[in-house]
């Protein structure tokens, strides 16, 4: 592998999609801020080249919540340096990225406690108690 | 999964949290470039999502369509859709061989006659159909009778969408698409070779949300993931606008990542989803690699010049037989001018000039 | 077989057949007319020069007409300009040439391309109209100077469709685009876009006939 990576390949020109995005993550922001709905993007559905998805977490940043999933595979909530804006990473249990997307919203769904999995878990808590 | 099973109830037996269910959803969504508001409507869809049956039909092909789709070792969304589906017959995948396996494909299609989803790769040979058999049973057969009760055909790959490798020229088998053969019942043409899996997963994935064949294009295959072109979505293409093109396979402009163009880049002219949804989960495509793109998700791919032949040179055949043209005009105005000549000499010599 | 097959295949192909045999065809049977050997004594010895001069000198209109012909003179050449740029400096098309000719030279920036293949297209446009509502135009023009406009101002139409991908899929737009060029390659020979290939050796002869006598052509 290492012998692959002393080839030099650089792209010099991006596919000029990181700064639109950006600005579709300000107008998400400002509608969230007056109390709209959030506003989820689909990172994988937008052209990048290679290192631009680096570079819009790098542009983004990190803020000061950071929460880690073990379901079906690891993932990872950030909150950016933006407060309101989260970026959320999906994993399988291979390590490979399946899902990206960037929150715009007060609290990411998937951080919440989900109904279904309360209700199970008072059942099981219950027979907990029982033994 | 029991039969009876509803996808969500599959999962929850499975020990995946509500949490992991929704994250399950999300991916899908994602693969089936659904925008992330469908999310919700999804997630019910998949709830309550029955299991359907699948039959896979293999013919004239390389299996590299089914070997493009079961590249995971451990579960992952695509497995697990393939889990949530009934893969009652594939030659391949299936641990059952002879008169038994046969069994089952003709119970599966008792049992669920008009609901299964028939999967075929590979082209069906015409010319002979004794080329491809299966069971002493010719791939013409076998298809014509499967297809009968089936809800819906996914033609998976080049070859079965549109004939492939076998059909190019000269095509010795006679081989055809499955298009070709079946003309009453809805087909999904997941072309490529191979198709990207996240694309085959994804029209299973629909299948198995909406209970419905996908929106298709002229070509029959799914706009969702055939709708762009690649040279619309290429990273690749500011270069190509600014004139920036690599001229052989190593030099500078190469290594700069410029446009493929001159290499013989079929981009412009195929349809596929390699440039956004890329391969190896999102690693890299063929152009990314410095390969120019071969146009495999479009009929006859094999037949338009090369690989290494630019779309704009053309396929016009060899410029010897240009010379020859010329020559003939050369010896046809030789030939006309001495006619004039002999003509004016003729008219002078009348006029006693 | 897809449009695009056909036109850039067997289309084109036949195209390039009969483009080459009818313009060698002309230009060989044009050559072979010439008169016999001019037995008179010449009054200048140089006529390659004579006739080279002609060829540079005709570049630019007769003193007597320059005043009234300047707009035809200003905008034939600003056409042909343009078309030239458009036709022989976008890298796809060179690549065409190269397969034909067997070699290449260097490309132009796509976006300068564009420019000039929108002002080839809206003068010739203009100079078409022109030619139809012009009394005196109007009077001269025959169906082959109209032929001859329209196929070329087709592939010039369908060539910035195709790379604008505007009016329909790319692939339809492009073949299309070479479609037109292959009728304009069949036509070529036959009429008067003739004058590409005559316009040079006919002022280089007229050039050399007025030198033997001494006149500047």
């Amino acid at each position: 592998m290492s012998s692959l990576d002393a080839i030099p390949v650089t792209a010099e020109v991006a596919s000029g999609n990181v700064k639109p995005l950006l600005h579709e993550v300000r107008h998400a922001l400002r509608r969230l801020a007056k109390g709209e709905d959030g506003t989820v993007i689909d990172l994988q559905s937008v052209p990048l080249a290679p290192g631009e998805a680096q570079r819009i977490e790098e542009l983004l940043g990190k803020g000061e919540v950071r929460a880690e999933l073990d379901a079906l595979g690891p993932s990872v909530v950030q909150e950016t340096s933006y407060p309101g804006v989260w970026l959320v990473t999906h994993s399988n249990t291979e390590q490979a990225v399946v899902g990206r997307f960037i929150e715009v919203t007060h609290m990411p769904e998937l951080l919440k406690s989900q109904q279904a999995d309360i209700e199970h878990g008072i059942s099981r808590l219950e027979q907990e108690l029982e033994n | 999964m029991r039969k009876d099973q509803s996808l969500g109830e599959y999962l929850r037996a499975q020990g995946v949290s509500r949490r992991g269910f929704l994250k399950f959803c999300s991916a899908t969504a994602s693969m089936m470039a659904l925008p992330p508001s469908a999310l919700a409507q999804v997630a019910e869809a998949l709830e309550n999502a029955r299991r359907p049956s699948v039959i896979w039909l293999s013919f004239q092909e390389c299996t590299g369509c089914t070997e493009s789709l079961t590249r995971s070792h451990a579960p992952t969304v695509e497995s697990l859709i393939f889990d949530a589906i009934s893969l009652d017959y594939h030659h391949t995948l299936q641990a059952a061989a002879g008169h038994g396996a046969e069994e089952a494909r003709m119970a599966a299609m008792e049992e669920n006659a008009g609901e299964y989803l028939l999967v075929v790769d590979g082209s069906i040979p015409v010319d002979n159909p004794a080329y491809s058999t299966i069971a002493g049973i010719s791939n013409l057969d076998m298809l014509k009778e499967t297809a009968a009760n089936a809800f819906a055909i996914v033609a998976v790959g080049t070859c079965a969408a549109f004939g492939g490798l076998p059909h190019a020229d000269p095509n010795p088998t006679g081989a055809v698409s499955v298009s070709d053969i079946i003309t009453d019942k809805p087909i999904i043409n997941v072309s490529g070779c191979p198709p990207i899996p996240v694309v085959i997963t994804g029209v299973l994935a629909h299948f198995l949300t909406f209970g419905s064949i996908p929106e298709l294009d002229a070509l029959g295959r799914p706009v969702a993931f055939f709708g762009q072109n690649i040279h619309d979505r290429c990273y690749r293409r500011p270069f190509y606008e600014r004139g920036q093109y690599a001229e052989t396979f190593d030099d500078e402009g190469a290594r700069k990542g410029w446009c493929l163009y001159k290499l013989g880049c079929k981009g412009p002219t195929t349809y596929n989803a390699c440039a956004t949804l890329k391969w190896n989960a999102g690693t890299s495509f063929p152009i990314q690699s410095g390969h120019g793109c071969i146009g495999c998700s479009e009929p006859d791919f094999w037949d338009k010049g090369g690989f290494y032949n630019p779309i704009s040179a053309g396929n016009w055949g060899s410029r010897d037989a240009l010379l020859g043209a010329a020559a003939a005009g050369a010896a046809l105005g030789v030939g006309s001018a001495l006619a004039a000549r002999a003509r004016k000499k003729k008219a002078q010599a009348a006029e006693g000039a | 077989m897809t449009l695009l097959d056909f036109a850039s295949g067997p289309g084109l192909q036949w195209a390039l057949w009969i483009f080459m045999f009818g313009v060698v065809w002309r230009l060989v049977g044009a050559l072979f007319l010439l008169s016999r050997k001019d037995l008179t004594k010449p009054r200048e010895h140089n006529s390659v020069a004579a006739g080279l001069g002609a060829v540079i000198s005709r570049s630019a209109p007769a003193h007597a007409f320059e005043k009234r012909i300047l707009f035809q003179h200003v905008t034939g050449y600003v056409w042909h300009f343009a078309l030239f740029i458009s036709v022989l400096f976008f890298a796809p098309h060179i690549l065409f040439f190269e397969s034909v000719l067997g070699f290449s030279w260097p490309h132009l920036p796509n976006t300068i391309i564009l420019v000039t293949a929108i002002v080839a297209t809206a003068v010739l446009i203009a100079l078409l109209i022109r030619r139809a509502t012009h009394p005196v135009q109007r009077f001269i023009s025959n169906a082959d100077d109209y032929i001859s406009i329209f196929v070329v101002l087709i592939p010039l139409v369908t060539g910035i469709l195709a790379f604008t991908h505007f009016g329909g899929r790319y692939e339809t737009l492009l073949g299309i685009h070479v479609l037109s060029v292959d009728v304009m390659l069949i036509w070529f020979p036959f009429g008067k876009l003739m004058h590409a290939i005559m316009t040079m050796p006919a002022r280089y002869q007229a050039g050399t006939a007025f030198g033997r006598r001494g006149v500047k052509a």
